[in-house]
């Protein structure tokens, strides 16, 4: 842009030609009055600028460390659609099911109460009494759940599902280390997959398969995160393992039911874990953060103190 | 010099009150005295409609418009060129200044005068960052009206390096003039100040910008340390809520006043009262409520953010890093300055009030900004497609998106021309201030 039309010298605040030379040096100030016009722009114009201050460069492998997360949650999510379509097609018993989902929430219960309870606040002792009669209310409204979408056409079904795993996807609190509740936006993700289950559930044969469905799911989205996390903050290499196990399961679930899709699924890990890091680390140099005096101060207060009375 | 016919634009103006407000009241009262004519733009407020008169013959448009937050209105970007354009014509304007980024009535005053031929500045009074939602659109949208603009002014030169990188500006068009205060209306009234305490008061909006926080923080701590000193706090705001608070956990009822909102017109009367200012913001532009303090002979406490640094010289003020700790340790200081106030002259209330007053003053503003307005009157209009290259260069998307705006404001006012001729409008008699002042004999 051409801004040369603004003549500098006529903004002089008050004519001193004879002295041009002998002009203090310019002070950013404004309660004394300077020998220069008010649009002066003075050398030192701009030297509080700070750019990317808060840079962090990330470490490669670190950042595939971390990528298994991701790849964990979408492998749960692919794993709990494998095991509809294998109960949807009969070929997967729900007492099989049923008895698997109780044997791991058993087994996450002694887990909890005996190794990695230090931690974590103490499990309450009637959570197996409060587990059962959760299962056994979910047992009887299973006819209601299975028939309450039934009117629905399997085609807008499908496609809500498959919209509500994406929402679950994406809402998914990956990075928040929180092992006893569920904060937004994770409740987000596990509203939209209790839906979706729900909206599945009507498509299935009979009161027990929907029964062992919903339990089942459940278990996936609202405690299984919760052991995942946990896994993760006191072992991680428990954690590469369990998340290389769930990628060899979801592949072995998907290779009868399609070869495509197990095969796109594992192109999408390895991207996942391999490739998006170096693209993350790629375009950091385009990373342009501009810090100055005039960014509003955070206020450095001491909290949690206790009010003196 | 010729006179000129100014006309000030912006959603901020009396009844409402801040410092937009009494910049534009000041200013306009200035220049009229200076032999312009000032005619001030605002939307309606409440009851406030149509065309009113202040003192010295100041002409104030209240337009109506949809309110929609903070006393903003609704933009729509071409809904008020008819009427603008009618007022332009009707009062002969010849310089458009709009003030606040956050105002839509400035921004769109500042278009279409553009798209008349106009002359047109802008005065931001703000601070703003880069990296939250609101600071990107509010950027954005004044990017796309300072493309095209003569000259802009900022209230300091903090302010005017944010300006600068915020709208993509040749720093050479952005002059630094700051506000002012009127020095004969706070005089300092030592008889005022209760003499068996220590007050500190605070006046401003209780925001999260202001830095209520900070507050709630030290005004325990310091009522624990010293148990003469009392507070007295103006203004009023959601934060409030945890003033009141504070008070009640830590029961100091007797010595943390909440006086609520407090009028433009009082805020002398609970200056004097104090012995200290406290400032707790944040972010400041210019900060206009630690002169006011000064002038009123009060010692100053504050924060050492955005332009602060620039407006008063250190010996009348006392800095803090926004942290709990550190503005502790700032009032303190000060607490004990006040007892030793008597030994140091420099620091007597009423040469502080000489000092201020001699530092800022709205005409020394009127004449500086005066000067702008000659300096953009000598500039050419450039013609339609010089100003659509402007828009073009703000950016991929919004390059484009800017330049259609610009086109159709164009044509709206081709439409305009035609349908409502500018002979048809009638323009306005000249409000004569030289026989006004020679007949108001009650003026001093």
């Amino acid at each position: 842009m051409n801004f040369s039309h603004i003549d500098l010298l006529s903004f002089k605040s008050s004519p001193s030609p004879q002295k041009p030379l002998t002009l203090a040096p310019w002070r950013k100030l404004l309660y004394i009055k300077q020998e220069y016009p008010d649009n002066y722009v003075d050398e030192s114009f701009l030297e509080n600028l700070q750019k990317n201050v808060n840079f962090q460069s990330f470490d490669y492998f670190a950042l595939c460390r971390e990528s298994t997360v991701i790849t964990e949650h979408i492998s749960s999510v692919l794993i709990f659609v494998a095991v509809f379509i294998q109960l949807y097609h009969d070929h997967l018993d729900p007492h099989l099911l049923v008895s698997l989902g109780s044997a791991f929430v058993f087994l996450g219960c002694i887990i909890w109460e005996w190794c990695l309870a230090r931690p974590a606040p103490p499990m309450h002792k009637s959570f197996l009494k409060t587990a059962a009669v959760f299962f056994l209310t979910l047992l009887g409204l299973s006819p209601i759940l299975r028939t309450l979408t039934q009117g629905i056409s399997s085609d807008s079904i499908w496609a809500m599902s498959v919209c509500l795993f994406i929402t679950n996807i994406l809402f998914f609190d990956y990075s928040s280390d929180l092992t006893y509740s569920i904060q937004f936006p994770g409740s987000v993700a596990l509203n939209a997959a209790v839906f979706a289950c729900v909206l599945l559930a009507s498509r299935l044969s009979t009161n027990l398969h929907a029964f062992g469905f919903m339990s089942f799911a459940l278990e996936w989205f609202a405690l299984f995160p919760i052991f995942r996390r946990y896994l993760k903050r006191i072992m991680p290499t428990g954690h590469l393992i369990q998340t290389l196990l769930l990628v060899a399961i979801t592949f072995v679930l998907f290779w009868p039911i399609s070869r495509a899709i197990a095969v796109l699924y594992m192109i999408a890990v390895f991207s996942l874990t391999f490739i998006c890091p170096i693209w993350l680390i790629f375009i950091q140099r385009y990373k342009n953060e501009i810090h100055g005096p005039w960014d509003e101060a955070r206020p450095k207060v001491h909290r949690f103190r206790s009010p003196q009375r | 010099m010729p006179a000129l016919n100014i006309c000030l634009a912006s959603d901020f103006f009396y009844p409402n009150t801040g410092g937009v407000e009494a910049h534009l009241y000041s200013l306009s009262q200035c220049l009229l005295r200076r032999g312009h004519k000032v005619i001030i733009i605002t939307h309606a407020y409440g009851k406030r409609t149509g065309v009113r008169y202040l003192s010295d013959g100041l002409k104030v448009y209240y337009i109506p418009g949809l309110v929609i937050y903070n006393q903003a209105t609704l933009p729509t970007v071409f809904g008020n060129f008819p009427i603008f354009r009618y007022i332009f014509i009707r009062e002969q304007i010849q310089v458009i200044h709009g003030h606040g980024s956050l105002s839509p009535f400035c921004h769109e005053a500042i278009l279409h005068a553009r798209t008349m031929g106009l002359k047109a500045c802008f005065t931001d009074h703000s601070l703003f960052g880069f990296a939250d939602t609101g600071s990107i659109i509010t950027n954005k949208m004044l990017k796309f009206t300072l493309s095209d603009i003569d000259h802009v002014i900022c209230v300091s030169h903090t302010s005017k390096e944010n300006t600068v990188l915020r709208a993509a500006l040749n720093p050479l068009n952005v002059s630094a003039i700051p506000n002012a205060i009127v020095g004969s209306l706070l005089k300092p009234d030592p008889t005022a100040a209760d003499p068996e305490w220590i007050t500190i008061v605070v006046a401003c909006r209780l925001v999260y910008r202001k830095g209520i926080d900070l507050l709630v923080a030290i005004i325990p701590r310091i009522c624990h340390q010293y148990p003469r000193v009392k507070f007295i706090i103006g203004g009023d705001g959601p934060r409030r809520i945890d003033l009141e608070q504070m008070r009640e956990s830590y029961v100091l009822q007797d010595r943390v006043e909440l006086l609520g909102a407090v009028q433009a017109a009082d805020i002398h009367k609970l200056l004097v009262r104090g012995n200290i200012f406290l400032n707790t913001s944040l972010t400041e532009a210019f900060c206009i409520g630690i002169v006011e303090a000064a002038c009123c002979g009060l010692l100053v406490v504050t924060t050492k953010v955005g332009g602060v640094p620039e407006v008063l010289p250190e010996h009348i003020i006392k800095f803090a890093a926004p942290e709990e700790d550190d503005l502790v340790r700032a009032v303190s200081l000060a607490i004990e300055t006040v007892h030793v106030r008597d030994q140091r002259p420099e620091l007597d209330p009423f040469v502080l009030h000489e000092t201020v007053k001699r530092m800022y003053s709205w005409m020394d503003v009127a004449v500086r900004t005066e000067r702008v307005y000659y300096s953009i009157m000598k500039v050419e209009a450039p013609p339609l497609i010089e100003r659509l290259r402007r828009y073009y260069g703000c950016g991929q998307w919004a390059g484009k998106l800017f330049c259609i705006l610009a086109a159709i404001d164009f044509l709206l006012y081709l439409f305009l021309e035609w349908a409502f001729p500018r002979q048809n409008i009638e323009i306005a008699p000249r409000f004569d201030h030289k026989r006004y002042v020679e007949k108001a004999v009650w003026r001093h």
